[in-house]
């Protein structure tokens, strides 16, 4: 059915739209009656070139009708059609009363570079970038499958961010797309301008400390979690992607245990876990102590310990508190500086936190240490988000220490359970496999069991394949 | 709850595990020697066998109810005006049992660690948790209670490092020598297992299609070979006139327990017991709020599970003493006991009149 144009289909109505935008671009063919709209910021020369400049250069008046019957050239019939457009990078060509938009789109982006913030040791460095184009290559170059979907989404009212929803057919459970999609449909908001904030925007509950979704930056272990059954989320102009649903022990994991040989796997996992155990646990531990259980000091050590403690005019708590919070602004500090002057702060700060707090009286030996182990604990957790969250926790922690001992240690801890058991990923339990139980998934989690022993996708994902591979071994 | 979310066997178990343990590991070693003296360990499997004799009413309500829910089964036969006041007298009990359980705790703990601190504040505290949990739901406390069960299980095994100086000799040849008021100190002792009786209201949430039963049966198989792992290894460490002096014998026990980097870890192991009583209150509310619900709704609103707290915060001001709050437990103890063999065995009467075609209410 032919579809007839709206008035306000014109050159000049469209151009008014652009009214003081100087970014824009107006450029006139008067021998065949054209006009031409685009952003030159957001297009490639090129593709300008050899897809509109020489064409129109080298045709006569004649020939311009069959020129735009070329698939590239996708007549519009509405203004506003060719506004956003023009507004995603394409050329809008105004001829004879007809709007066609031609996609030139291809402004410079960031090379492929290595994550800032998830390195490995072994296998490949690259990772996402800003072109959600380029992104989308990445994945799709290491999983070459028709059975991979993308669906995609406009969000913001504004900014009309495009989001790209990735999943495997036959793999991917569809309640949870589904269910993702509908999250993402009622979605009202001004900008979503990255990957972390579309995460808050999906979330089961907003208000908890957790981050429910897991975020990476790396298309390997993208990849990865699609084939695991899970769906993926990039956000143009995001490195960000998003893995949904999410469980609360795949942060404590990284590409470098598939990469290694299963036992160093193993080994690494189980350090991880430590290192949770430390991070939220040690300083609160050291509080406890030091207030209310001198007792479970052994003789030897406790001569130590009260001899760094003496000087110390404070409560543990404060001491601690001090600390801790001295260790935070040394770390967002480094994290805001540039990588040059990050480093000076760094030796700085180690060199008041370690030596001039002690020798000054204000803190003891061995809260130092605490403090530290706890800090280079929570920098093992491969996830940064959920780090942060469990180092803000930390701090809860400390307290109820302060206030209770061991109690307020143990309590503290249950509060942090009961929490956390409530929570779900897309509608799926955070804590799953250890609660719900399934036992047969710990052998993916706990330690990274040689390939030949995970047969199965993880229960969470509901996969309806769910064999993943059938080695005879 | 989601409707597809089902208690699995293993959240079953776990529950009824975490539900029985208790506080009351740390005296029962004391309880069985003094009331049934050399070997009164063995009285725990007495116990076993009596428990699984109630479990297996339970199943058979189970079985011959098809799974349908214990209150929808009397409902049918006994009239509402009957059972409602039964109901409003069995969330009382439950309410109570827990509040004082609850309570013991927090005087355990006062005893050990905060001497100058009001118990009731710390009792606060711990209805804060069990009023955050109660709220989330069956589903959400089970997924709870496993993470609690991972979390304390590395406790049990602690015993292991008793065994170089355990003697069997200590135990004597004897069977229930030199003790006294047996009746009195067996249903006394009987109490410790209670906490798996409350799983009979509790069918319409279990996944019946897995051999719901069978997990009870296991949760306190387990139970009780923690308690008879405990209690053996206290009867083969101490003498008979040891364990008769010592109240908390289980707790001087861990004070002995040596580290390189840490010792005395009697105060870090009560507080992991924090987690076990936890639950154990939480299923005596629970229980009470299914009660209560059969009369109304509003017993499913989180201001109902706050009166219901509120209330036996309250009356857990009324003992003062660890001896006080040991005599409330052991009378409510005793009717708790009574309603755990008195429902199944109504319900079984129950069923069979119905099941012979007797005279429906509904």
């Amino acid at each position: 059915m032919k579809q007839t144009p709206d008035v306000t289909l014109n050159f000049q109505h469209i151009f008014h739209q652009f009214e003081h935008c100087v970014d824009l671009v107006h450029r006139t063919f008067p021998e065949i009656h054209t006009d031409i709209l685009y952003f030159p910021n957001l297009i490639s020369k090129i593709a300008f070139s050899s897809m509109i400049l020489e064409p129109f250069a080298n045709i006569q008046l004649q020939e311009v009708d069959e020129l735009f019957k070329q698939s590239q050239f996708v007549e519009v019939f509405h203004s506003k059609e060719a506004v956003v457009g023009v507004l995603e990078g394409k050329a809008a060509i105004f001829n004879q009363g007809k709007v066609f938009l031609i996609d030139i789109y291809g402004p410079k982006d960031r090379n492929i570079e290595q994550s800032g913030t998830e390195t490995v040791i072994t296998g490949p460095h690259d990772s996402f970038g800003e072109s959600v184009s380029t992104n989308l290559s990445l994945i799709r170059r290491r999983l070459k499958s028709s059975h991979l979907k993308v669906i995609e989404y406009s969000v913001g009212e504004v900014t009309k961010s495009k989001i790209y929803i990735l999943y495997i057919d036959g793999l991917a459970n569809m309640n949870f797309v589904k269910e993702l999609e509908h999250r993402i449909k009622i979605i009202e908001i001004d900008a979503v301008n990255e990957g972390g904030v579309l995460a808050q925007l999906i979330e089961d509950k907003p208000n908890s400390i957790f981050p429910q979704y897991l975020r990476t930056e790396r298309p390997d272990s993208a990849v990865s979690k699609l084939v695991d059954g899970r769906i993926i989320m990039l956000v143009e102009n995001s490195p960000t992607a998003i893995s949904a649903p999410s469980s609360f022990f795949e942060f404590f994991s990284s590409p470098d245990d598939y990469y290694q040989r299963w036992t160093l796997g193993t080994a690494l996992r189980l350090l991880r876990f430590l290192a949770l155990l430390i991070t939220i646990t040690f300083t609160a531990l050291y509080v406890s102590v030091t207030t209310y259980h001198y007792e479970m000091i052994p003789e030897s050590l406790l001569m130590t310990l009260v001899e760094s403690r003496n000087r110390v005019p404070f409560p543990p708590v404060y001491e601690a508190l001090l600390m801790e919070t001295m260790i935070e602004l040394l770390r967002e500090a480094g994290a805001r500086l540039p990588t040059k002057i990050a480093q000076t702060i760094g030796i700085v700060g180690g060199i008041v936190i370690g030596q001039a707090a002690v020798q000054a009286g204000l803190t003891s030996n061995v809260l130092i240490i605490a403090v530290a182990s706890s800090a280079i604990a929570s920098f093992v957790i491969p996830s940064y988000v959920m780090s942060a969250s469990l180092r803000l926790m930390r701090f809860g922690l400390i307290i109820m220490a302060g206030i209770w001992g061991n109690l307020g240690l143990i309590m503290g801890v249950a509060l942090i359970i009961i929490h956390i058991s409530g929570l779900t990923s897309l509608g799926a339990p955070y804590l799953i496999p250890v609660a719900p139980m399934k036992g047969t998934d710990w052998k993916d989690i706990f330690i990274r069991a040689p390939f030949s022993q995970l047969k199965n996708r993880p229960y969470q994902t509901k996969s309806p394949n769910q064999v993943r591979q059938k080695i005879r071994k | 709850m989601n409707e597809n979310e089902k208690l699995s066997p293993f959240h079953i178990a776990v529950l009824v595990f975490m539900s029985q343990m208790g506080i009351v590991v740390f005296t029962l070693p004391n309880s069985l020697a003094v009331y049934f003296g050399t070997n009164g360990w063995l009285f725990l499997l007495i116990c076993f066998v009596v428990s699984t004799i109630n479990i297996y009413f339970i199943s058979l309500v189970f079985r011959l109810g098809k799974g349908r829910s214990v209150f929808e089964i009397l409902e049918r036969s006994i009239p509402k005006a009957v059972l409602y006041p039964v109901y409003i007298g069995l969330a009382s009990v439950w309410i109570l049992f827990g509040s004082m359980i609850g309570k013991k705790y927090v005087l355990l703990f006062q005893m050990m660690a905060f001497p100058t601190t009001n118990p009731m504040v710390i009792k606060l505290a711990i209805d804060i948790l069990v009023y955050l949990l109660l709220i989330k739901g069956i589903y959400n406390i089970s997924k709870a209670a496993t993470f609690f069960f991972w979390i304390t299980l590395w406790m049990y095994p602690l015993m292991f490092m008793f065994l170089p100086h355990f003697h069997w000799i200590r135990l004597t040849p004897f069977i229930f020598k030199e003790g006294h008021d047996m009746v009195k100190g067996g249903v006394d002792i009987y109490a410790s297992f209670l906490g798996y009786e409350l799983f009979i209201l509790l069918f319409p949430y279990m996944d019946q299609k897995k051999k719901p039963m069978l997990a009870i049966y296991s949760g306190n198989a387990f139970v009780t070979f923690i308690y008879i792992w405990y209690s053996l290894t206290c009867f083969g460490l101490f003498s008979l006139k040891q364990l008769k002096k010592l109240l908390f014998p289980l707790l001087d026990l861990q004070a002995l327990l040596r580290f390189p980097f840490v010792e005395r870890l009697e105060n870090l192991l009560f507080g992991f017991y924090l987690f076990l009583v936890l639950i154990t209150v939480v299923m005596y509310l629970l229980a009470a709020q299914e009660a209560v619900r059969r009369i109304t709704p509003i017993a499913k609103s989180h201001f109902f599970v706050f009166i219901t707290i509120a209330v036996g915060y309250g009356i857990s001001y009324i003992p003062k003493s660890i001896d006080q709050v040991n005599d409330w437990i052991m009378k409510l103890g005793y009717t708790v006991t009574g309603i755990g063999f008195g429902i199944p065995i109504i319900a079984i009467l129950v069923l069979l009149i119905q099941g012979k075609g007797g005279q429906s209410h509904v």
